[in-house]
């Protein structure tokens, strides 16, 4: 993939990230030398037929959570660090339907 | 040229449960806003999901009753993006490895069955509500975190009234199996449909249409979208049809289009690593199976063809699971079918909808029903009074077995009868003639007299008996 | 065997000191340090004594400005959370708390723990206590800065690379992070969920196994965490029998020849490393090199970075300044989401968000994301295969001692990415590992580090007592103990 100015922009918007001139040309510097790594990983021989690993191999416990105890937070805390609120609702400018 | 419609539907169900799916506040509803929620459902820094075992075995409930094979293990999945309504910044979902895959149902349409395949069904935590008020939107996060149950069809529906019916079965069957109380009312159930035209069997161009929140409104998605695309081939403006998303404007009954396939989000899922992976016992499996109930499609056979029940008659006592089931309990307790039929759906629902109340909180006993079964099959009290003592039963809540002693205390001793007879015969001499002349049919207006003189309580069999022996 | 927190206890018992003594004297040395270091994002004026009678009452602490922390600010050092107060506790803290300990402050650490030089806080540099000019490591940077000063004997860091690791190196302390899932992860800001774990600061092997038992155990509240009840690291390090253990190294990271310049920090490092294998035979440890697949030892750094930037792309994703976080004027919801993460993230995190979105997106998904998932698992996979025959692996932090907090004057080469990155190897196989300091390179402290296997981690803490006490470190900061 050809990464260019336009590109590296696109996937700073679709983060929700604005980027500055000199940022978008530190992405682009350092591209390269991430990609050239990166491929380092699809040179190792049969890479494909392994498994890939998503977790640590620990034996985790499989018991799952009973459906029975009920744990809430007051309203206060849910509302306390947003920067807007009207009444018990966060609030934000308004979503635009797409 | 005859275009024929191909139809996939996701049907996004909320579940049944205490608790969340991933966090211990409480699934419910509420007028107010942000009460029940944990720091998980509003995605603070720090926070872990903790799976919730009861969603766990009612997706697996789902996955069964679908016929669909289920995994050796149980994997949840991020699917990322960005919505005010997604505290996390990405939804818990399954994508690589579903609870259900690859299943199929028969469902119940118009004169036999038709068979629905399913692509897979999957566990998944649904968003925050957002209400847009003036210049701003206000977001409640008593949904996120709700348990949801996502269903994906093949394309298998030609039809509306295929995918309604479909979508009408798969709600009953989630309320009778317990898994949602799948009310649509709520915002319970939305759906995705997935709509193509084509002459042949090469599917043609797919658009959804997203976030449809009625069968009814399902119905019009798909009436419009036919139409819209249906109006574009004919104009030959085929390729304006586009894979692209839109969405029902319920003001004008139409779709409006969302985004086209290009601009389609990259979810980039990727496995939750906070959910270890769960081996699924297939102990569990099987136990979750017993759990499951005689489904209405098998319950609708039996009252048909077993008990000589209608359609229709089949259908109301099917409406609901408690319903089906007290009638059920009826038949378990030897009363036949048809009389246990029209006692349920006569005066028994008739009482409950006028009370506004459910089965679940009548309290009658059958044996009380039972009771005055008896005394009217064996004629101590006729149909009418039966139906009479039902209702004083009902609204009174007084014992059968008083109200047949008392208010419908029959007059059966014969001496007694025999006067009346004799009084009535005696002034009606006229009627007696005819009678005799062969007029036999008069044999009913004595019946009727004796009844009248008696106010409906002379035991009608005997009064038969001492009849025909004084008319001989 | 020594122990700060021991000695504190025993100080109380005897009366030689109060708490209150001991509060206003670390709150003091911590004023110095802040001055000195800017270790703290946080620090208290004033603590109160704890009535839990627990394990810890009234030791002092310091956490990691990532552990949330009920009424507290917590920042993750970056810009994004400037502002943020959270309304719950870690389990971590929680247990502390109940344990009796006195937490004293948050330490500033690498914005969201990304990031390896305590450089990139929203708060400024922090600056190694040994040494000014040099960086204190990362990311648990204000942690290993407190816990080399002294003025703390313990602190709670989170490492997802190496982050307790490298800077205790660097700070001539011991930095242990346990085996995956012993230390519940509720309460911590993740960076990458699958790799992310709490881990330690002491300036003791015992006062790592001590903190370490306080706050392991099964949490209810992270499905990741494990039962480890019969797990006693105290106890079982006090009854250790002293059996021969036999340890690897790496042969491909410890051989010269590799390097095509080897600075003379690299050979003096070797050397120490050499000292160290001499000695730890005679104490009945034996220290041999191992081979392992080289393509594999490249790989490490890389898929490091496209694991982690994978994940933190979605764990940063709940930073939209809705609920929480400094807010920005805007005229729709997007646009305020975007103007505070983009004002909020430093240069570096946004780097890194961007090749964790590049390597998931759906076309390079499976040529890198899970390529690299691959790997994790080949090396893990061949680390356990060496389990099978060592109690541990056994290598050097870092090419030499802390690095300048000037970049420019930092030698860097693709060389030494192996030896600069392999300690990830414990956290992509959640294997317990632990680094302790072993001696000095041009006047730095430097640390090896002791890798074992799943759930050994009373045997890795064992031989990392019995190293540490054959190396008899003396932390120059530090003179009062033992």
């Amino acid at each position: 993939m050809n990464f260019t100015k336009e590109l590296v922009d696109d996937f700073a918007l679709k983060l929700l990230i604005g980027l500055r001139e000199e940022e978008n040309q530190m992405v682009l510097d350092e591209f390269e030398e991430i990609e050239h790594h990166m491929d380092l990983i699809c040179q190792i021989p049969n890479i494909s037929s392994v498994e890939p690993m998503t977790h640590p191999p620990v034996l985790f416990d499989e018991t799952l959570r009973e459906d029975d105890f009920v744990e809430e937070m007051p309203v206060e805390d849910v509302l306390c660090n947003a920067a807007h609120k009207n009444l018990s609702s966060v609030i934000v400018p308004k979503v635009v339907k797409e | 040229m005859n275009y024929i419609p191909t139809i996939g539907i996701e049907m996004h169900c909320e579940m049944k449960s205490h608790t969340k799916v991933f966090s211990r506040a409480r699934n419910t509803y509420s007028e107010e806003a942000n009460i029940h929620v944990s720091p998980v459902d509003i995605g603070l820094p720090g926070i872990l999901p903790v799976l919730n075992k009861e969603c766990v075995r009612k997706a697996i409930k789902a996955a069964c009753i679908l016929n669909c094979t289920i995994p050796k293990y149980l994997y949840f999945d991020r699917k990322n993006y960005y919505y005010p309504d997604l505290p996390k910044g990405y939804q818990i979902t399954q994508s690589h490895d579903p609870i259900g895959q690859n299943g199929k149902i028969l469902v119940p349409f118009q004169d036999g069955d038709f068979e629905v395949l399913i692509h897979d069904i999957h566990l998944e935590e649904d968003s925050a509500q957002l209400e847009h008020i003036g210049r701003y939107s206000y977001i409640n996060y008593n949904r996120s975190g709700v348990p949801l149950l996502e269903l994906v069809t093949e394309p298998c529906f030609h039809s509306k009234e295929e995918v309604i019916a479909f979508l009408e079965y798969i709600r009953r069957v989630y309320q009778y199996a317990d898994i949602s109380l799948a009310d649509a009312t709520k915002g319970q159930i939305r759906c995705d449909v997935n709509i193509s035209l084509s002459k042949d069997d090469t599917l043609g161009t797919k658009v959804e249409v997203k976030n449809v929140n009625s069968f009814a409104n399902v119905g019009a998605v798909i009436d419009s979208e036919i139409e819209r695309q249906l109006h574009l081939i004919t104009c030959g403006r085929a390729e304006e049809i586009e894979q692209e998303t839109r969405r029902f404007d319920e003001e004008s009954g139409e779709t409006k289009r969302m985004r086209s396939k290009a601009d389609a989000i990259d979810y980039k899922y990727f496995v939750e690593p906070n959910i270890p992976k769960i081996r699924i016992d297939e102990k569990m499996i099987d136990e979750i199976k017993k759990e499951i109930p005689v489904l209405p499609r098998e319950r609708f056979l039996k009252y048909t063809k077993d008990y000589g029940l209608t359609k229709v008659d089949a259908q109301t006592i099917l409406k609901e699971k408690a319903i089906s089931d007290y009638f059920d309990s009826w038949i378990d307790a030897g009363i036949e079918p048809l009389e246990a039929c029209n006692w349920i759906i006569g005066p028994i629902l008739g009482y409950l909808n006028k009370e506004g109340m459910k089965i679940s909180d009548f309290e009658f006993s059958i044996a009380d029903f039972q009771f005055v079964l008896e005394k009217l099959h064996d004629g101590t009290i006729s149909s009418k009074q039966a139906k009479e003592i039902v209702g004083k039963m009902l609204t009174e809540h007084a014992s059968p077995k008083d109200l047949i002693t008392h208010d419908f205390a029959q007059i059966s001793d014969e001496e007694v009868l025999n006067q009346i007879i004799s009084e009535i015969i005696e002034r009606s001499s006229e009627q007696l003639e005819a009678y005799k002349n062969g007029r036999t049919n008069l044999f009913s207006y004595f019946v009727g007299q004796v009844m009248k003189e008696t106010g409906g309580k002379a035991n009608p069999i005997k009064t038969r008996d001492l009849l025909e022996k004084k008319l001989k | 065997m020594k122990s700060a927190i021991k000695k504190l206890q025993e100080d109380y018992a005897a009366h030689r000191v109060t708490p209150l003594q001991v509060f206003q004297d670390t709150l003091l040395k911590a004023r110095e340090n802040q001055e000195k270091c800017n270790s703290f994002v946080t620090l208290f004026d004033h603590v109160e004594e704890s009535s839990q009678r627990g394990d810890l009452q009234n030791v002092v602490y310091a956490l990691k400005d990532n552990f949330s922390t009920k009424g507290i600010l917590t920042t993750a050092s970056s810009n994004t959370l400037s502002n943020y107060v959270p309304v719950y506790d870690a389990t971590v803290y929680q247990k502390l708390k109940d344990a009796g300990a006195v937490l004293i402050g948050k330490t500033t650490m690498d914005e969201f723990g990304l990031g390896g030089t305590g450089l990139t806080a929203h708060t400024g540099y922090v600056f190694n206590p040994l040494d000014t000019t040099r960086q204190a490591g990362g990311s648990s940077a204000g942690s290993a800065c407190v816990v080399s000063s002294g003025v703390v004997p313990f602190a709670i860091g989170s490492d997802t690379g190496d982050s307790v690791r490298k800077p205790a190196a660097y700070c001539g302390i011991v930095g242990y992070k346990p085996t995956y899932g012993l230390i519940s992860r509720y309460g911590l800001f993740a960076f990458a969920s699958s790799m992310d774990h709490v881990g330690v600061l002491t300036r003791s092997v015992y006062d790592a196994a001590m903190v370490v038992d306080v706050i392991k155990g099964k949490d209810e509240k992270d499905m990741t965490s494990i039962d480890s009840s019969s797990m006693h690291l105290v106890e079982s390090l006090v009854h250790a029998n002293h059996q021969p253990k036999k340890l690897f190294y790496i042969k491909e990271i410890m051989d010269i020849t590799k390097y095509s310049k080897p600075s003379d920090e690299l050979k003096m490092t070797f050397s120490l490393f050499e000292q160290l294998t001499k000695k730890a035979k005679e104490k009945g440890i034996s220290i041999v090199g191992e081979s392992f697949d080289e393509d594999l030892l490249r790989a490490i750094a890389s898929t490091y970075t496209c694991l982690t930037c994978a994940e933190a792309t979605s764990n940063l994703s709940n930073l939209t300044s809705i609920l929480f976080g400094p807010q920005e004027e805007a005229n729709d919801v997007n646009e305020m989401m975007m103007a505070h993460r983009t004002k909020g993230f430093s240069s570096l995190i946004k780097r890194r968000l961007i090749i964790g979105s590049y390597v998931l997106q759906k076309e390079n998904q499976e040529k890198y994301f899970i390529n690299a998932q691959r790997v994790r698992r080949l090396i893990v996979e061949k680390m356990n295969a060496l389990f099978s025959k060592y109690d541990g692996l056994i290598l050097p932090c870092s090419e030499g001692g802390a690095k300048y907090i000037d970049e420019s004057k930092n030698h860097t080469s693709d060389d030494l990415r192996i030896l600069e990155n392999h300690m990830a190897i414990g956290n992509f196989g959640g294997f317990p590992s632990i680094t302790i300091p072993c001696g000095f390179v041009k006047g730095l402290p430097v640390g090896i580090n002791i890798t074992g296997k799943v759930l050994d981690d009373c045997n890795v803490l064992e031989i990392a007592a019995r190293l540490e006490e054959m190396i008899a470190y003396q932390n120059p900061l530090v003179k009062e103990e033992m």
